[in-house]
């Protein structure tokens, strides 16, 4: 029986328009030298990232209990020279001052690249594309109240409000229940009325829900106006690097967001939604399963090419002393030791190896991301694609 | 529905989006600790003892409930009362630092604007006009090498390739850091030599010179120039690839429109056909974009003036977010400074809707 099931789904697949589409796009990469280029990039960058341990073993004489990150990333001590040395057969890309290998940076510095770019664009994309879904789905009131959060983050420039989050989240997070309960009596409340609105009819599910929010709203009122505890839910413990992603990750939303509520508001009225309506499906059914694949296929292959400026915004902010902790693995951070020689020219071109090496990995992997998404923005574009 | 009342309703719109803006701001002042956000109200921060701050802290329910807090910071806001800043020279309310600032960084990006907004959209036009041949190719590769670079880095190529030729050629470094050399900031520093009229020292030099009658006031402008070259170049070549792209594929859209092919049908010249009917529907939501750019740039200011040890607001935000040398973020200049940019941003956008409606009459009629 299951092994029908999986036979037929073979067949299926055969003739899908998804698989289609997707051979189609990889036929017309392969076409375009540059995202071909761009590809080699990133498969080299990928190489690097998983054979770092063996391209630059981590020293196993080096005292770990001298430092208080026993991580790798943290960058190994050769000496305690104060001038930066040149590349030597030793060290292949010099030693900064206070004698930090460059090439042990700029190895496992690939690794926090991909850790920092996957990370903010998987978490931009999952809340961007639950609160568009949202939006676009519902329209009215809840359509009003999200995009006004995403207008209002939009205002800011990126980098400053991602300096001014990064700075502000402190290190040890309290969650407290005075914290979680108005947040939650403020979504429950949301859709207690909007289900109201949209089915008319009482149900036992509802009436749960409700009772939900009333207790919520109360135990609120009672922390805030009386004397209920406010018990502490969870704390967590943030690293410098932690910080700055989660300041990516608040900023970076609300773009998605508004492309994708553009995407559903376009599918929201289409034959299949309507009849999936008629036929009864419920509101989350129709959402997940019949506007999403339609909706989500060409972002999440843009968005996942976002990694090349999401680098080079974290970049940005290390070299603004905003980054991970001191000798942390991250190329920002590597050119943000030259800093120091930039107000004499002469002994900054004399160390040019500081920030020249670093910088050009930011460069080609930040190239390598965007060569490949500017080739698959043209294909995808339905207007343009096959002409 | 008329222009005027496309204006209206518009400046309606903008009244939830500077509460929200107010909102998030208070919500960045509640993620620091009590102490930090006592330095928003220390009138002179240099010289506060921890019982001052406490003393602070208490007088202003810095510890309590964040509802109260809220409606203390607003009356402070409405007073004009953004804090005092400690980062610098010229420690003062924040307010009053940032105006000081202002000039300068409007001076560079009043050059930055037109180069890259110009620029883009001439390479649009061009690499959309001659699609997939080796004018597109070369425009996309410059656009997305544009858009790659590391802002700070390419700076830093800039200044080591200035440095390296002007050693060769004329025997000693030309040095590239600052709003002037240093010889001209002592004129400049000086009330009596140099009046400041705009603080835009270009236009302040040409303006002594014609006013005043002072020669060096020339000489100051052109250094003045000189200087304002690298920073302006690695902006521009930042910003122009997004712009650059967005008018490319706006302008194949509208080349695939019925107009242009009656217009081909018609006998036009392909020069007249692109640049009186293409071109100028294409050009329409670039303008929205120049506005968006606005960000960007204030985002690409912020690194570039602290590379180039530019006198602006950028370079006095980016120091005061570390806190200079002594360590401590300078909380009152960074929540001053977000604030500020907000308010810009939003300006400028509303101003290029207008511009917006009044270009294109879908948008206020339709």
């Amino acid at each position: 029986m299951a092994y029908k099931k999986i036979e037929t789904f073979i067949k299926e697949l055969k003739y899908s328009p998804t698989l289609k589409e997707l051979k189609f796009m990889l036929h017309r990469v392969r076409q375009s030298p540059l995202s071909m280029l761009g590809s080699i990039i990133i498969i080299f960058f990928a190489l690097v990232a998983i054979l770092a341990p063996y391209l630059a073993p981590p020293n196993p004489d080096w005292d770990v209990t001298a430092y208080p990150g026993k991580s790798p990333f943290i960058l190994p001590r050769t000496g305690f020279v104060p001038e930066p040395q040149p590349p030597s057969p030793t060290h292949p890309f010099g030693l900064t001052s206070e004698s930090f290998d460059i090439y042990y940076g700029c190895v496992w510095g690939t690794i926090t690249a991909f850790r920092v770019g996957i990370t903010v664009v998987a978490a931009t994309l999952i809340i961007g594309l639950s609160i568009g879904l949202l939006a676009a789905y519902y329209g009215g009131i809840i359509d009003e109240i999200l995009m006004r959060f995403t207008d209002v983050i939009i205002v800011f420039p990126g980098l400053i409000l991602a300096l001014a989050f990064a700075l502000a989240i402190p290190d040890k997070f309290d969650i407290k229940l005075g914290d979680v309960l108005p947040i939650c009596s403020v979504i429950f409340t949301i859709i207690t009325v909007t289900q109201f609105i949209s089915k008319r009819q009482i149900s036992w599910k509802w009436i749960l829900m409700e009772n939900l929010t009333l207790v919520c709203i109360l135990t609120s009122t009672l922390i805030y106006f009386g004397n209920f505890p406010n018990v502490g839910i969870a704390s967590i413990t943030m690293t410098k690097l932690d910080k700055v992603l989660a300041a990516l990750i608040l900023v970076g939303w609300p773009g998605y967001a508004r492309v994708i509520r553009g995407e559903v508001l376009r599918i929201r009225n289409e034959d299949y939604v309507e009849a999936a309506k008629a036929a009864g499906c419920s509101d989350f059914r129709i959402m997940v399963r019949h506007i999403l694949p339609n909706a989500i296929y060409p972002i999440v292959i843009l968005a996942s090419l976002d990694i090349g400026s999401i680098v080079l915004l974290a970049a940005a902010l290390s070299f603004l002393r905003v980054g991970a902790e001191a000798n942390f693995a991250d190329w920002g951070q590597l050119v943000e030791k030259s800093r120091v020689y930039l107000g004499s020219g002469a002994s900054f071109i004399r160390y040019w190896y500081i920030w020249v090496i670093p910088g050009a990995f930011i460069f080609v992997f930040s190239l390598g991301w965007n060569l490949l998404g500017d080739a698959l923005r043209d294909i995808l574009d339905p207007t343009l694609r096959r002409r | 529905m008329g222009l005027r009342e496309y204006i209206i309703r518009r400046l309606i719109l903008v009244i939830p989006i500077i509460l929200g803006a107010i909102l998030l701001v208070f919500l960045i002042t509640q993620l620091f600790t009590p102490e930090q956000r006592a330095f928003l109200y220390l009138k002179n921060p240099e010289k506060t003892k921890p019982e001052d701050i406490e003393a602070t802290i208490l007088m202003y329910g810095l510890n309590r409930s964040a509802f109260e807090q809220f409606w203390n910071w607003l009356n402070q806001l409405i007073q004009g009362n953004l804090g005092m800043s400690r980062t610098y020279v010229e420690r003062g309310p924040v307010m009053q630092v940032m105006l000081t600032r202002w000039p300068a960084t409007i001076e560079l990006a009043l050059f930055i604007a037109p180069i890259t907004i110009l620029l883009g959209i001439f390479l649009g036009v061009k690499s959309a006009v001659h699609r997939d041949k080796l004018l597109d190719h070369a425009t996309r590769l410059i656009a997305i090498g544009g858009y790659s670079l590391p802002s700070f880095w390419l700076g830093l190529v800039l200044i080591s390739i200035t440095v390296l030729f002007t050693s060769a050629i004329f025997g000693s470094a030309w040095n590239p850091f600052g709003r002037v050399s240093l010889a001209n900031q002592h004129i400049i520093r000086n009330a009596q030599m140099f009046t400041r009229y705009t603080g835009m020292l270009t236009l302040d030099g040409i303006l002594n010179g014609l006013l005043n009658g002072r020669p060096w006031g020339y000489q100051i402008a052109f250094d003045a120039f000189l200087h304002l070259i690298l920073p302006v170049t690695v902006v521009s070549t930042i910003n122009v690839g997004g712009l650059l792209r967005l008018t490319r594929s706006s302008m194949l859209e509208a080349l695939t429109k019925g107009y242009i092919i009656t217009a081909k049908a018609k006998g036009l010249k392909m020069s007249e056909v692109i640049n009186r009917h293409a071109r100028r529907n294409a050009l329409i939501p670039v303008v929205t974009v120049a506005g968006m750019m606005v960000a960007g740039l204030m985002s690409g200011l912020v690194i570039t003036e602290t590379v180039f040890q530019f006198e602006g607001v950028g370079r006095w935000a980016a120091e005061a977010a570390t806190g200079g040398e002594r360590g401590a973020p300078d909380v009152a200049s960074v929540v001053g400074f977000t604030f500020f940019t907000a308010f810009l941003f939003i300006f400028a956008n509303l101003i290029v809707d207008i511009l917006y409606a009044y270009i294109d009459p879908r948008i206020r009629l339709g």
